[in-house]
């Protein structure tokens, strides 16, 4: 289980923020349809860093749990600004302000720093370039994005998540959060899975 | 006894039991017992009774 | 209200009141940079506000101390008030948020319109707002007349209500803002969470301090019901919303628990705040108002104890049928499981000493709308708690988990059950409170009934079908052992009932309105004992009865 980077959480809390939790859950039961629907069912070993976890009550839209690198960046970006330009169906809200919102780095080591208190082990040269790699994150071609992958992992998604290099965005964080769910460790897709009710 | 999870389960699966099984039999022992039906009987009037409506104190 | 205050309530409230002002001071600068801060205006606002309503009464005459010879239920009628304002509020947003998922775009691309941030000022300002002033107007009211005991003092009262009102209003602003820490029915920030946790010990003292003053030996039972719902949403919301803040100047918190731990802690609040302050709570007002309305003694006092002890027992082992097939523990879910069901035994036990002690009334049931209002409750608490243990048991929750059954089910009991009892309750305690000889209308308050039993039922049917539906699509094979239905084919079919739904819960939402409607024009009705001259233009004696 690798670490939620910077940007990651800055993501997740634009998901509290904006109560996605209400409609979409991150727990996919061991059941054969919800395997069949969304992938292997979620073990408990990939919410022990969500403080709090956000297994959700109701799924007005789908699951969400093994959402990450299933749709391409841009699918997401134009979902969020208006999912009914993508599917015509959808009732999910227009979030048009995510594009528009500068994404605020500058507490991001005090956020980690929390983090750790409750027991997610960042270590100091994580906290202390926090909002730097933020930044390095979705900016792959600038000097801060090396940064990202050293103390990350290599497997980590350094993209330009919302299409455009330079100062971050709400929508940054947040499709830099949705890539990665569901990847952050790949026990469940390797592990002798038991049977499904 | 060391306090993992498995000392946690065995704990709750027997004294879990006994307690639940002793808090019903106390609860319905006092319930039921015969000197504390008038007590009962007075305080199930305690709504009804158009007493005057001040505080006795 | 500084009136009733002595000469030494005055002081402390001014010292209260001084006191918030510079914590809202605080706030507003430590979080300059954050949400935190307006946050902290707010606080120092209101504070600022109130001090100044207090210094200008300041010199008012102390109270007589005739004073003492009558209860005090100053703070019960404010609390009735905001009872059905927080009602409309709350309803208001429900039928809004409902709305939006029948029509999405009414977003207007304005953030705080969008259904994540509205969706929990439904949820808060309905449980919250409406059910909980509800609980601390009708518990103040029930204390001091089953302990035959004033309240002990003036300030305590009145610092439990506004500063609960206080809580709400930081709760419900904050979700606009985006300030949640997502635990559904726990989201306000830590800060919020620390100023209800003193508000609440007030609350619990006061209770205490009046049940030590009582003449009768005897604590009737609804007494013992409003105590759970205290001490254990005490409990429960110290220990779920245990947190570590960003910093001191940050309105952000991280949950000290995480994953499964996190998970299981939530459902047991979550489970608990359904058991204790909508049941318990609830359940204390009606022991209460039922048979003072009937004129009849509760069936079986015998019964409403071993009821109490069953609810008190069992609902805290209820939480993790929540989680049926998630990663928590199979045993832990077997565990809920088998609590829930049980739990159907003193569910029943009350929603039937309830009918018990109306069977001989039915005639009074048939021509009082507000008893029609308990009665109905009563019914619902028993057709809710039956389908609550029957959701519980696993396999039944493997279809109706994460769909809309869920919300039908939620909406039976809290539109059905708390909303009715309330309403039920409400219109017998105002014109008492207020000294009026009657409610202003009583046809209307039959057209409220009429109102909130329809949307009821239009609502429970829509989700009930819905749920079933969406369960059903998820899980359908086709013959080559593929899913027959993408997610977007059952959110396709839900588009009726939703829109159904959110006309249900119009119905409910009018039916509100004419309580608020009600109860003002019963309030600017004259007081009994006024000179019959000096009553003006008022309505007739309503005539009309049920079934004319």
């Amino acid at each position: 289980m690798r670490v939620y980077t910077p940007l990651e959480v800055a993501g997740r809390n634009i998901y509290l923020r904006e109560g996605c939790y209400a409609c979409h859950s991150q727990m996919i039961r061991t059941l054969r349809d919800e395997v069949d629907r969304y992938g292997p069912y979620s073990l408990a070993v990939e919410s022990s860093y969500d403080h709090p976890q956000l297994w959700g009550s109701k799924r007005t839209g789908p699951d969400l749990a093994r959402l990450g690198n299933k749709y391409s960046d841009a699918w997401h970006v134009t979902h969020m600004n208006n999912p009914r330009d993508v599917v015509p169906e959808s009732v999910m809200p227009a979030y048009r302000w995510l594009l528009r919102d500068q994404l605020k780095t500058e507490d991001l080591g005090d956020h980690l720093r929390a983090m750790r208190a409750v027991g997610v082990p960042y270590t100091d040269e994580q906290i202390q370039f926090a909002a730097q790699d933020a930044y390095g994150q979705a900016n792959p071609d600038s000097p801060e994005a090396s940064g990202v992958a050293e103390r990350y992992g290599e497997a980590t998604n350094i993209r330009t998540f919302d299409g455009r290099t330079g100062p971050l965005t709400d929508m940054d964080a947040l499709v830099a959060y949705l890539q990665m769910l569901g990847t952050l460790t790949d026990v469940a897709h390797t592990s002798e899975t038991a049977e499904v009710e | 006894m060391p306090f993992d999870h498995e000392a946690v389960v065995g704990f709750a699966k027997s004294f879990g039991l006994f307690y639940l099984l002793g808090l019903s039999a106390i609860c319905l022992a006092w319930t039921y017992w015969p000197s504390n039906k008038k007590g009962f009987d007075e305080a199930a009037k305690m709504p009804v009774l158009e007493e005057e409506d001040r505080p006795w104190r | 209200m500084l009136a009733d205050f002595t000469r030494g309530e005055r002081t402390g409230a001014l010292v209260i009141l001084g006191t918030m002002v510079v914590l809202g001071l605080a706030m507003a600068i430590a979080g300059r940079h954050d949400l935190l801060g307006i946050h902290g205006w707010i606080v120092f606002g209101i504070s600022l506000a109130l001090t100044f309503g207090a210094i200008r009464q300041l010199d008012l005459p102390e109270p007589s101390p005739e004073r003492l010879s009558e209860y005090y239920d100053a703070p019960t009628r404010t609390g009735l008030i905001l009872t059905l304002i927080w009602g409309v509020v709350g309803m208001g947003a429900g039928f809004w948020v409902a709305a939006l998922l029948a029509w999405p775009e009414m977003t207007f691309d304005v953030s705080w319109l969008s259904w994540g941030r509205l969706r929990p000022i439904h949820t808060s300002g309905v449980i919250f707002g409406f059910g909980g002033n509800a609980l601390i107007a009708t518990s103040l009211h029930v204390l001091q007349r089953t302990t035959r005991a004033r309240l002990p003092d003036a300030l305590s009262p009145w610092f439990v209500l506004i500063g609960y009102n206080l809580f709400c209003i930081i709760a419900a602003s904050g979700y606009l803002m985006g300030l949640t820490q997502s635990k559904e029915y726990a989201e306000p920030e830590w800060y919020a969470d620390i100023w209800l946790v003193v508000v609440w010990v007030v609350y619990f003292f006061i209770y205490m301090r009046t049940l030590a003053r009582r003449k009768e030996p005897h604590i009737y039972v609804a007494n013992w019901y409003y105590m759970a719902f205290i001490l254990v949403v005490a409990i429960l919301h110290i220990v779920n919303n245990l947190a570590v803040p960003v910093s001191f100047g940050s309105a952000k918190s991280y949950s000290l628990f995480a994953g499964v731990q996190d998970a299981m802690t939530q459902w047991w609040y979550g489970h608990n705040a359904v058991a204790f302050f909508l049941t318990a709570g609830f359940l204390g007002m009606m022991y209460y108002y039922l048979p003072k309305r009937a004129g009849r003694p509760i069936f079986s006092y015998r019964m409403s104890i071993i009821s109490f002890w069953g609810i008190t027992f069992m609902y805290m082992w209820a939480g993790s049928h929540h989680l049926h097939y998630t990663a928590l523990p199979h045993w832990v879910q077997t565990l809920g499981m088998a609590f829930s069901v049980v739990l159907l035994v003193p569910s029943w036990a009350s929603a039937g000493n309830a009918l018990l002690t109306l069977n001989g009334a039915w005639h009074k049931v048939r021509d009082d709308a507000v008893l029609r209002f308990m009665a109905l409750a009563a019914i619902f608490y028993g057709i809710t708690t039956f389908e609550g243990s029957f959701m519980a048991i696993r396999a039944v929750n493997s279809l109706s988990h994460y769909t809309d059954w869920t919300v039908g089910h939620v909406h039976a009991g809290a539109l059905g059950w708390v909303a009715m009892i309330t309403f039920g309750s409400l219109y017998s305690l105002v014109p008492s409170m207020f000294k009026r000889e009657r409610i202003y209308s009583q046809k209307l308050v039959e057209v409220h009934f009429w109102l909130a039993l329809s949307g009821t039922v239009i609502y429970v049917f829509a989700m009930w079908n819905s749920g079933v539906i969406q369960g059903l699509m998820w899980r359908t094979y086709d013959e080559t052992g593929t899913l027959s239905y993408s997610f977007i084919d059952s959110l396709v079919a839900m588009h009726p009932y939703y829109i159904a739904r959110a006309f249900g819960g119009l119905l409910f939402l009018l039916g509100a309105l004419t309580a608020l409607f009600n109860v003002i024009m019963t309030i600017r009705m004259p007081a009994i004992g006024m000179a019959p001259e000096a009553r003006g233009d008022l309505p007739a004696e309503p005539v009309m009865q049920a079934g004319e």
